[in-house]
């Protein structure tokens, strides 16, 4: 044989237990779902054969869909609470945790924990935290918060979205704080030493130099954070399941149905040609968003 | 004084952050009944988890997420590792498009997979069976990508010097590669199994049996059932909780490594 031939068999051999499973089951599932987007399923005994081809009608549907545009609104909502919120507290945990006083690593190790915890569990935790009557911190919040006290934070409209965004970044904010201290750790000290010759002082060199030469980093938080926003689902599982419902655009809403929320109910419920539709729209807009994002972050 | 501050601030801030995570266990740890929040457990007891654990169900649970994540996280790094030697250090045909194709693959949301993947593993026949819950996800292609990098870095000498002395391709994978990059590999390992331990929407769409349940799926199916039993869900929660934490606190270096490689490069 010859030796090209050899060597790329030789190659082959290795990739093909990955790129098997990678072919089944993502690459095939993902022109499988473009296809299953422009079609209905009929027959639920034969899932692969029982569909009918009805063109565009799942995205025209989906245009149409009140619930889908207020899924979008609220996911927007939440996106918009938990993106900065995340950003502001991944940063100041990272610049606490540069002063390299002793037990450091313990404290590093506390914030980080909850990222390595499942969304569902810590979710129904919070639940807890959160609840009306017998939760905690109705309890001890009791004279300040009115009505709130039977509903819970998450039985009211108002507080229920910065509630989980709250519980979510406190899960997740020790992910950021790891990235963002490796950006401070790349920062030359010359620089900081040249703005104090300057006079410049601590809240302004943050502002000035930290702040701008960190930039990579938060552009990656903001597009991490708009793709999680899409398809945030077991958080809102666990702790809302879509709830309350508020009366807005002349039907009832629930305040916290986000889109992996709206999509799951689709899947759940066997429309799985919506499903598909919504999932192509959503992965369409996290592109279109990161993408334009990145774009005006460069531009300045 | 600007030590004390210091102090003063991550020590506040820790205890924010693991307030939900104390609160669970010391719960769980009350008599059933006396869940009423702000009192403290007068009584510590194990009462609830024996519960947890024996009458419903959840030590097979935890066995079902010990079996799925374990062997999900064994397979899907080897695998990972056995193509990153081929794209690390071999040419062959097509090997840019192939690495370009299953990076793009990490830009489309999880959701997308889902259907057309409880599509097949429905028509495979299996729908409740370990099958099912593991083998789609054995191509982990972050890990691919990190294990990639990290063997791209071991000097071509190595390998030749050990072709010459007549090593196959395979031990040389074993015997050279895998050794060498071990920290990565153990980073992979690590978040594939902290991701099938808490991979709740895929589990609860193939595990349709209660003996199929793992933890996660169970603790839904457990809040939906008995809506006011706090101090049994707070130890079911922890139950779900405690392996992963006390995984992450012994292996922390190679979590934070894997996530700052991965930002860096990615």
């Amino acid at each position: 044989m010859k030796k090209g031939v050899r060597d790329n068999i030789n190659a082959y051999i290795f990739i093909l237990p990955f790129a098997f499973i990678f072919i089944v089951f993502l690459f095939l599932p993902f022109i499988y779902s473009i296809y299953l987007s422009f079609n209905q399923v009929t027959d639920f005994s034969d899932v692969f054969g029982g569909l009918s081809f009805v063109g565009l009608k799942n995205y025209l549907f989906l245009f149409r869909d009140k619930e889908f545009w207020w899924a979008l609104v609220v996911t927007l909502y939440y996106a918009l609470i938990i993106i900065p919120l995340n950003i502001v507290v991944s940063l100041l945990l990272a610049i606490l945790l540069r002063k390299r006083y002793r037990l450091n690593s313990m404290y590093r190790t506390f914030f980080f924990l909850p990222f390595v915890l499942d969304a569902f569990v810590v979710g129904i935790v919070w639940t807890f935290i959160y609840a009306g009557r017998y939760g905690l911190l109705v309890n001890i919040l009791k004279p300040l918060i009115g009505s709130i006290y039977e509903t819970g934070f998450l039985g009211n409209a108002k507080t229920v979205m910065p509630s989980v965004a709250l519980a979510m970044t406190l899960k997740g904010a020790g992910f950021g704080m790891i990235l963002y201290i490796a950006a401070l750790d790349g920062i030359p000290k010359e620089v900081y030493e040249a703005a104090e010759l300057d006079g410049a002082t601590g809240l302004k060199k943050l502002w000035y130099i930290t702040v701008p030469l960190i930039q990579p980093v938060t552009t990656f938080m903001v597009i991490i954070g708009i793709i999680g926003a899409l398809s945030a689902f077991a958080e809102f599982y666990a702790m809302t399941g879509g709830g309350p419902i508020v009366y807005k655009w002349g039907t009832p809403l629930g305040m916290t149905k986000v889109t992996g929320l709206y999509l799951f109910n689709h899947f759940s419920n066997l429309r799985l040609g919506l499903a598909a539709a919504t999932s192509f729209v959503l992965l369409v807009l996290a592109l279109g968003l990161s993408i334009t994002y990145s774009k005006i972050q460069r531009k300045r | 004084m600007k030590k004390f501050l210091w102090y003063f601030s991550v020590t506040l801030l820790a205890i924010i952050f693991m307030f939900p995570f104390v609160w669970m266990l010391l719960t769980a740890l009350k008599e059933p009944g006396t869940a009423l929040v702000l009192s403290l457990p007068k009584k510590l007891t194990l009462y609830n988890f024996k519960k947890v654990l024996f009458e419903f169900g959840f030590s097979r649970f935890f066995l079902n997420s010990l079996i799925v994540a374990l062997s999900s996280a064994t397979v899907s790094t080897l695998f990972a590792s056995l193509a990153a030697f081929a794209f690390a250090k071999k040419s062959f045909f097509m090997k840019e498009y192939l690495f370009w194709l299953f990076i793009a693959s990490m830009m489309v949301p999880g959701l997308l997979y889902v259907i057309p993947q409880f599509l097949i593993v429905y028509k495979l026949g299996w729908i409740n069976t370990y099958w099912g819950m593991i083998v789609p996800h054995l191509a982990n292609v972050f890990g691919l990508f990190l294990i990639t990098q990290f063997m791209r870095q071991v000097p071509d000498s190595l390998l030749e010097s050990a072709r010459i002395d007549g090593a196959s391709e395979f031990k040389i994978w074993w015997r050279i590669m895998v050794p060498l990059a071990f920290p990565i590999v153990a980073t992979v390992f690590l978040l594939n199994f902290q991701f099938h331990w808490s991979n709740f929407l895929w589990q609860l769409i193939v595990a349709q049996s209660e003996e199929m349940y793992t933890v996660p799926v169970g603790l839904a199916m457990f809040k939906s059932a008995h809506e006011e039993a706090y101090t049994l869900e707070m130890a079911a929660s922890s139950v779900s909780i405690v392996p992963i934490s006390l995984l992450f606190i012994f292996a922390q270096r190679y979590f934070i490594e894997g996530i700052t490689q991965g930002a860096v490069k990615g």
